[in-house]
Order: structure tokens, then sequence, then C-alpha cells
């Protein structure tokens, strides 16, 4: 998809510059690009390391993750509109005699953070400082000699005044919620080291009903959404997963192997996927088990489910490994409620669909079933 | 790094806005969490509308009990008290410790929260207070309880259509007393686990959070605090949190220790 550049007026160190941007373009990659403000430093993208910390109208913010036309008819200052500025002079003067900077990378944010500090703050404890300065990451200095700078230019300063308070309205009648239901905490069980998970669903039917149902692929399949198998051959099965984790849209193509045993009502699937959108990749093993349940309703069935992922790529970089954990617990609850829906005749409730390798995983699962 | 490519609009009201997003447009509010995702190509929308400049979305109300703040105020007016505190000084600490000054120059109440990141600090913060999401879609107001609001990591109970207008808070009175203990390796950072205290004349709070979940409530605890007893909090932490590792909920102990142990700090 390509979209139309969108015109955007800022006004970049007092200059008032008409642009034309992509709305995909970040501020910082405007500056650098298009008006070879290269001061303006990109480590992280991410919000992370503060290089790339400038001035929108008047107060620090991220050229990394604002986007240019998100800032149309702001005020920007750079690294290169400070020549003027009696504090940015002094912080100049300061972070030489400290020797603040060594390779300067990390420099320009860290001055438009200085400055910040010294204004809004005034003079403050040393510990203050160094609060104040942990957005702005140096590789060099240790530090030391940055913190020095700011507390000598702040020495002696007041605070600015801030800016006024948002005005009130008067709020009429306060809203009301409906109430809170306070379920019992659900019994889980424990999770244990790394990617793996233990959790136990209980479904009210007998576990020779839920192995049968489980043969019904096309019934089973509306209690997973997102899922479709592609090819079953033999033990090999072939699949593809859509999942949606807030603004994430992932789809995983995967290919796996499942052995069923009969006699112990158990099986064990293994798989892999790839979602070629984020390059992320996710592979796992799932075993389960139906037993008499011991805990859910008397002649019911309890699945006893143990599953082992790792993600790779983009999401994993996102992700940490416990909220895919609480997605996995989430969907198993989900499941057991569809399932024991469609057991019950009723239809299934519709769900929205977590990311899940799990998904991935149990939709390979009911195809193997299905034979 | 460049996200996929999308296209952008500015929503100028909140019926503009809930159109756009039924149109399939993703609401943009400071973009620090949706920003760094883009980044990564973890998220493509084809299209994003601006929701912070529509009207209202950065309105203050106060009535006696509670006060209603626009979902699009940011981290650092509310840290700066620009945004009247009803809460004894509990928001503007919250505020201070979320991230970085330049982070919170941009990012929002309301993004934050319909982010549903369960390290998330008004997370915790708004489930503690007991506030309420206003939410506004095509059918008009809705009010979800703070407690309902997020269903799970990253996921909140909007609809598609739907978008998170305001929060409500209810006041604290002159008495109450508040500790939060945020536990992270690096100033700045998502908390590895957050304690939540309030306590309010008859009224008690204790909020684990930072659970890898959505924040867990814990009743015994508030209880006990209201008779002034010590409570079994590893017992309770055992039953609310059994996903957690021993390690993990430990973490959680020590917060809501060094939570309760404010109580007693003046404010
Ligand atoms: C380096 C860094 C460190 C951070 N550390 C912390 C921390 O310690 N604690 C903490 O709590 N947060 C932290 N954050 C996150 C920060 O608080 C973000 O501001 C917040 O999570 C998102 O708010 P936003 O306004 O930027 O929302 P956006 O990024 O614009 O949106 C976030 C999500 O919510 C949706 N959304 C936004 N507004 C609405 C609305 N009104 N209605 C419906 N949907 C909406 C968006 O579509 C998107 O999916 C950190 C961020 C960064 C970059
Ligand atoms: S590049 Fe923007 S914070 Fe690192
Ligand atoms: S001087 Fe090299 S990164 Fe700070």
């Amino acid at each position: 998809m390509i979209s139309a550049p969108l015109a955007v007026t800022l006004t970049v160190n007092g200059q008032r510059r008409q642009l034309l941007a992509e709305p995909r373009t970040q501020l910082a990659d405007l500056l650098r690009e298009q008006l070879n403000l290269t001061g303006t430093h990109l480590g992280c993208e991410q919000g992370v390391c503060g290089a790339c910390t400038v001035l929108i109208d008047g107060v620090p913010q991220r050229s990394c993750i604002s986007y240019a036309v998100d800032c149309d008819g702001a005020e920007i200052t750079t690294i290169e509109g400070f020549d003027a500025d009696p504090t940015m002079a002094t912080l100049r003067q300061n972070f030489s005699a400290h020797h603040a900077l060594q390779c300067g990378f990390c420099t320009p944010g860290m001055l438009v953070t200085a400055r910040d500090i010294v204004l809004r703050l005034g003079e403050v404890p040393e510990a203050r400082v160094r609060e104040e300065l942990s957005g702005n990451i140096c590789r060099c200095t240790g530090y030391v000699g940055i913190v020095g700078a700011v507390c000598a230019t702040a020495r002696g300063c007041t605070p600015q005044e801030s800016a006024a308070p948002i005005a009130a309205a008067a709020l009429a009648a306060p809203a009301v919620a409906a109430p809170v239901e306070n379920a019992a905490p659900r019994a889980a069980q424990p999770l244990k080291g790394g990617n793996s998970l233990t959790e136990t669903i209980a479904i009210a039917a007998p576990p020779e009903q839920v192995w049968e149902a489980m043969g019904d692929l096309p019934a089973l399949a509306a209690c997973l959404p997102g899922a479709e198998i592609t090819e079953v051959d033999g033990e090999a099965i072939k699949g593809r997963m859509k999942v949606a984790l807030g603004p994430i849209k992932v789809a995983f193509a995967g290919t796996g192997t499942v052995r069923l045993d009969a006699a112990t009502r158990s099986g064990v699937l293994r798989g892999a996927g790839r979602d070629g959108g984020t390059g992320s990749s996710a592979e796992g093993e799932l075993g389960f088990a139906l037993a008499p349940s011991a805990t859910g309703t008397p002649g019911g069935t309890d699945v006893a489910i143990t599953l082992q992922w790792r993600l790779t790529g983009a999401l994993a970089q996102f992700g940490r490994s416990g909220l895919v954990a609480d997605l996995v617990r989430r969907l198993a609850q989900q499941f057991a409620a569809n399932l024991q829906a469609r057991l019950a005749g009723e239809a299934p409730p519709a769900q929205p669909a977590p990311l899940n390798l799990f998904q991935l995983l149990w939709a390979a699962l009911r195809a193997r079933f299905g034979r | 790094m460049k996200p996929a490519a999308f296209d952008y609009a500015r929503a100028a009201t909140i019926p503009e806005a809930v159109a756009a997003m039924r149109d399939g447009a993703r609401p943009l509010a400071g973009g620090q969490s949706l920003g760094p995702m883009l980044n990564l190509r973890l998220a493509r929308p084809g299209k994003l509308v601006d929701i912070k400049r529509a009207e209202g979305m950065r309105g203050v109300a106060l009535s006696a009990s509670t006060a209603r703040l626009g979902a699009a105020l940011t981290h650092a007016e509310i840290e700066d008290r620009r945004v009247e505190d009803v809460t004894r000084g509990l928001l503007p600490h919250v505020a201070r410790g979320i991230a970085y000054r330049a982070v919170r120059n941009r990012g929002t109440l309301g993004g934050s929260l319909c982010h549903a990141d369960p390290a998330a600090d008004w997370v915790t913060t708004m489930t503690g207070l007991g506030a309420t999401m206003i939410a506004q879609g095509p059918a008009g107001e809705r009010a979800i309880a703070a407690e309902n609001f997020m269903l799970g990591a990253f996921t909140n109970a909007l609809a598609e259509d739907e978008m998170l207008a305001a929060v409500e808070i209810p006041r604290l009175s002159p008495a109450a007393r508040w500790g939060y203990a945020k536990i992270n390796r690096k100033t700045g950072e998502f908390a590895m686990a957050i304690g939540l205290v309030i306590l309010d004349g008859p009224w008690a709070r204790v909020v684990a959070g930072a659970v890898e979940a959505p924040p867990a409530l814990l009743p015994r605890a508030a209880a006990a605090l209201l008779a002034g007893e010590t409570s079994d909090l590893d017992a309770e932490l055992a039953e609310r949190l059994p996903h957690l590792s021993p390690a993990d909920r430990k973490l959680r102990a020590v917060s809501l220790r060094r939570a309760i142990a404010m109580l007693s700090e003046a404010r």
C-alpha cells in the first residue's frame, strides 16, 4: 500500500516550513532527511534511549515515535536551534568542563533533556537529576560528568512557573458502571519456569463424549475463531492461524505432526509456524490428556494440557513470556466454555481471537481428530 | 526504521473518531505505545485516526464526589497537577514514575489504559481507586468499572468501534492515605511489580499490579488493614496469583509491604 504524502506545516527552529510527509514518516526522519538537521540522532526508535529528544511546542518529546503529520502546526526546536539560548550556552560550557561527552551520540538528546530539568525543576538534589536523566542512555561516559554538568548548571536556579492549570467544568451526575462481579479466583495450575504452562480445563461432559466431540471438526473449529487447516496427510498437518493482540495482527502459517492414543485419550502435537508480516516464528509442543473430572462437575472431564513454546523475531522482542502465558490461560478458558456450550447443544458464543500459538496447535489438533 | 504505510486523519469530534473506527481506523493518542509497535512492524493498521485533539478529549469536570478526566490528558499534565488532583497526591505521584518526561509529555491517560499492558501504572491505579471508564460508541456513552475494563494482556473491554472518552475518578477524603510502590530495575521502566494500598475511612483497597494479567484485588488484606491487623499476604497472593512462580509472587509481596509502609508517611 502506498499512502499519499500529506501537507505539514512546522515551525522548525523559528522558521516556518511547508513540507510533505507520508503519514508513516516519524518527525526525526523528516528533520534529518528533508531538512538536513542531523543533530537529532536515532538510536533505538522505540522511545527508550532518548537520542532523538527534541522540543515539540516547547517540551521535550521523542521524535522517533511522533509522526510528522501528527505534529502539523507545532513548533519544533532541535539541537541546532539553541544558539541564542542562555541556559543551553551554560550547559554547553559545563558539559565541556565536566567531560560530559565522549562520542557525542547521546549529547543532543541529553542537552535537550538537561535544559528541561534545569528550567522546570531548578536546583534539585543529585538523585533527582539522575532520575530525570534516566530516559537518556549514554554508552560512553558513565553519567558522572553529565550529572555533574547538569547540577552545576542548575545551581541557584529556581523552577520556572509551570503552565496554567487546565480549567475544570462542573460535572452534574457521576457515571454509574455495572457492578463488578466478584468472581471467585480461578484455581489454575502453577506455571513452570520459562515458556511452559500447565493448565487443566474442566468440561461438564464425560470423557468419552469429549473425546468423540473433538472428532467433529467443523463444529469444533467454531470454538476457536481464526483457524484454518489447509492440509492433513497422515500424521502431518498444515494450517493457518489468524490472531489479534491489541493492534498486532498476526497470521501464522504452520506445519506440525500429531500423535494420538485413543486408549489413554491423550495426545502430543508438535508444530511450528511463521508470520510473514512481523517476521516472527513460533514453535511448540502441546500435550493433553482427558480424565474423569476430579475438580469440576461430577461425571465431567478434566483436560490436562501442557504446553511449551518458543517465539522468535519481532514478536518475541515485544512480548514478555508471561503475557503469552496469560493469553494461553484465557484461551484455554474460552475453549472450555465454547466446547461445553457445543456439548450442551448451544451455539458457541462469539469470541475475539487473541494471539496464540496455542490456537494454532489446537486448530491443527482438531483437524487430526476430524479424520 | 519505518512502519508499514498507513493513512492518517485527525478527528475533530468524538463521533467523527468513532465513525473512522467503524471504517477500520485505529485510534492514535500519544503514540507512545502504538509508535514502537508500528516501528517494529508488529502492528500494521491501514489507517490511524488521531483522537487526542477531538473535542472533549482533554476536558476536566468536577463533581462533589468525582473528577472526570478526558482520556487524552497527558501523564505530564497530571504529574504537574495542571489537572486538579482529587486523590491526595496519588495520581501525580504515579504519573511521575511513568516512563520518562519526554514520553510523559505525549503519552495519555486513556492510551495507557486502552493499551492494557499488565505492567502499566494507570491500569493498577484505576483498579485501586475504583475508577469508572467512560466509553463512547455509535450508541452513545457506556460506563465500565475499571476492574472490568482490562480483560487480559493487551485486551480491553471496548468494542472495535468504541473509544475511551474519559475516566471518572472518585474523590478521596482529606483523611485518606495511600501507598504506591513500583519495583523496576531502572527508573521509568515498566514495573516488575506494583503494590497499591488505599485507606479512606471505612474503605480500603489492596491491589497487586504488574502480575502479567489484570491487577489482582486482595480483599482479605484490605479487611485486615481496616481492622488494624496483619493479614497473611503471602497466602492470599498464592491464591490469587497461582500462575506466578514463588519468586515472582515474592516480588509482589515486597511491593505491597512497601506500599503498606508508605501509609504511615506524612503527606
Ligand atoms: C520508553 C517507554 C517507557 C514506558 N514506560 C512506562 C511505564 O513505566 N509505565 C507505564 O504505565 N507506561 C509506560 N510507557 C507507556 C506510556 O505510558 C504510553 O504513553 C501509554 O502506554 C500509551 O499512551 P498513548 O497515549 O501514547 O497511546 P497510543 O500509543 O496512541 O495508543 C495505545 C493503544 O491504545 C489505543 N488507544 C489510545 N487511546 C485510545 C482511546 N481513547 N480509546 C480507545 N483506544 C485508544 C490505540 O489504538 C493503541 O492500540 C512507556 C512508553 C515508552 C515509550
Ligand atoms: S531513538 Fe528515539 S528514544 Fe531512542
Ligand atoms: S557520549 Fe557516547 S553515548 Fe554518550
